[in-house]
């Protein structure tokens, strides 16, 4: 009986824990953003080494859909650093290898810019890259708690992904990471997928990025007592 | 002799049509959600007998595309495929899908449209429906489309050739240009997965861009010859 009423009360929660999607559109989409982490390949990343990423911003959505990335006035970039390589390591016969490297440390910077000027020169850093992606108004700023890379030798067109979680610590928009009536900011999602594409990728970078960075806010929940819990299953 | 050199002007000129490297260029950028209909396991993705599709937005556009992003919506949907083929690698699956699929383009208006909308478990009234209405602007056909997933994370990407076949715009994008690829990111780790759809995507589509060509006169390329 205890072990039915355990697996009822597990059941309640998961159903009180499906709430509607909070939001469907990215935060932060970006077109696009490159990686550049000089010493590395696509499919080897040294240990120790520092992976780096600058982006242009082509999109936000709420809670910073207030913000207009085409506004020819305005520019806003995000810059990734300090991601330390924990090395590479594959898996899988010789025909289909996957490659994973996960990264410790690491922050993000989200910048707008009045004086647009950010492009991505060849053979990174450069005294455009990052300079470019990092003046302006820091807008946020986070830490990642995890970051890695996926990628592998058999795909046509040399593709993988990588994602990361983001907590957010700064910024002038920082306070509108928090929902409405939490202290606590929601965290980032990074994700999205890569290309090692020689004719998509410019000179000198390791990746081309398509990706984004979501409001990851948990799913709603109602409080409830254990009674009436237990009054749901009588 | 006149057939000889017509034989080496033809080489000459395929010759200066051929670069080192074709370059590519960005058409559009589309995020939005994938599913499986029909849906036979759904705890599995990817399943013999499922149906891959996705729909989504479609916020931004490139030339030879003319758009407004103002006064329209874009959107898309991706469909016709289906798993022919799974091979795992420790948490890693491969799935190939059956060609050709299709990924096309809506053109709809903001002000008498209706928007996009997911709805959950799809598909239901709203999707696909809400994303293929208005304008078809491009048709693309998909062939060779490989998912590659990692099971142990949710998250993966896919990709796959791409053909401009259809639509009121393809007359937009010259005849020797319309073959490309198309690749995305795909995660089920976004909290914003509306109920019933499998995976967050964002992606991109790009399109050889056109071989260069050097200007010459008759008679510089006689004298190659002489």
């Amino acid at each position: 009986m205890r072990r039915l009423l355990l697996l009822l009360l597990c059941a309640a929660g998961l159903a009180l824990g499906a709430g509607h999607a909070s939001a469907t559109s990215p935060m932060i989409d970006w077109d696009p953003a490159l990686y550049f982490e000089p010493g590395s390949t696509p499919l080897n990343s040294p240990p120790g080494s520092q992976l780096r990423i600058v982006g242009l911003v082509s999109g936000f959505g709420p809670p910073l859909d207030f913000l207009d990335p085409t506004d020819p006035t305005k520019e806003y970039t995000l810059y990734c650093h300090s991601l330390i390589s924990a090395g590479t390591t594959s898996i899988g016969p010789p025909a289909t290898t996957f490659y994973t490297t996960n990264y410790v440390g690491g922050a993000i910077e989200i910048y707008e810019d009045l004086t647009p000027d950010a492009s991505f020169d060849v053979n990174p850093p450069n005294p455009g890259v990052p300079a470019d992606f990092t003046d302006g108004t820091l807008i946020l700023s986070g830490v990642f708690m995890s970051f890695y890379t996926e990628t592998n030798n058999f795909t046509q067109f040399q593709i993988g992904h990588s994602e990361g979680n983001i907590l957010w610590t700064g910024g002038a928009y920082f306070p509108l990471m928090s929902p409405e009536g939490s202290n606590e900011p929601c965290p980032g999602l990074f994700t999205g997928a890569l290309t090692w594409r020689s004719s998509v990728v410019q000179t000198g970078y390791l990746f081309r990025h398509d990706g984004k960075i979501d409001f990851n806010c948990p799913v709603s929940s109602r409080p409830s007592t254990w009674g009436r819990v237990k009054t749901l299953y009588r | 002799m006149r057939a000889w050199f017509f034989v080496l002007l033809t080489a000459c000129s395929a010759l200066a049509l051929a670069p080192a490297a074709r370059g590519q260029a960005l058409l559009f950028d589309y995020v939005g959600f994938d599913f499986e209909s029909p849906n036979p396991s759904p705890g599995t993705f990817g399943e013999p007998g499922s149906g891959y599709q996705g729909v989504g937005n479609v916020p931004n556009l490139f030339a030879p595309l003319v758009f407004n992003t103002v006064l329209n919506e874009y959107t898309y949907y991706f469909s016709g495929l289906s798993p022919i083929g799974q091979t795992s690698v420790g948490p890693f699956v491969i799935i190939d899908y059956s060609a050709p699929g299709t990924l096309d383009l809506y053109e709809d208006s903001k002000s008498t449209g209706t928007p996009g909308t997911y709805g959950t478990n799809p598909p239901n009234g709203t999707a696909p429906p809400s994303f293929i209405d208005g304008t078809l602007i491009l048709s693309g056909r998909l062939t060779n489309f490989r998912f590659v997933l990692n099971t142990s994370n949710g998250s993966g990407s896919f990709e796959s050739e791409f053909e401009a076949i259809g639509g009121s715009q393809l007359s937009n994008i010259p005849l020797n240009q319309r073959t490309g690829w198309t690749f995305a990111g795909a995660t089920g780790n976004a909290t914003g997965i509306p109920l019933g759809y499998a995976h967050q995507i964002d992606g991109q589509t790009f399109l050889q861009e056109p071989s260069p060509a050097r200007s010459s006169s008759w008679g510089r390329v006689k004298n190659l010859y002489r």
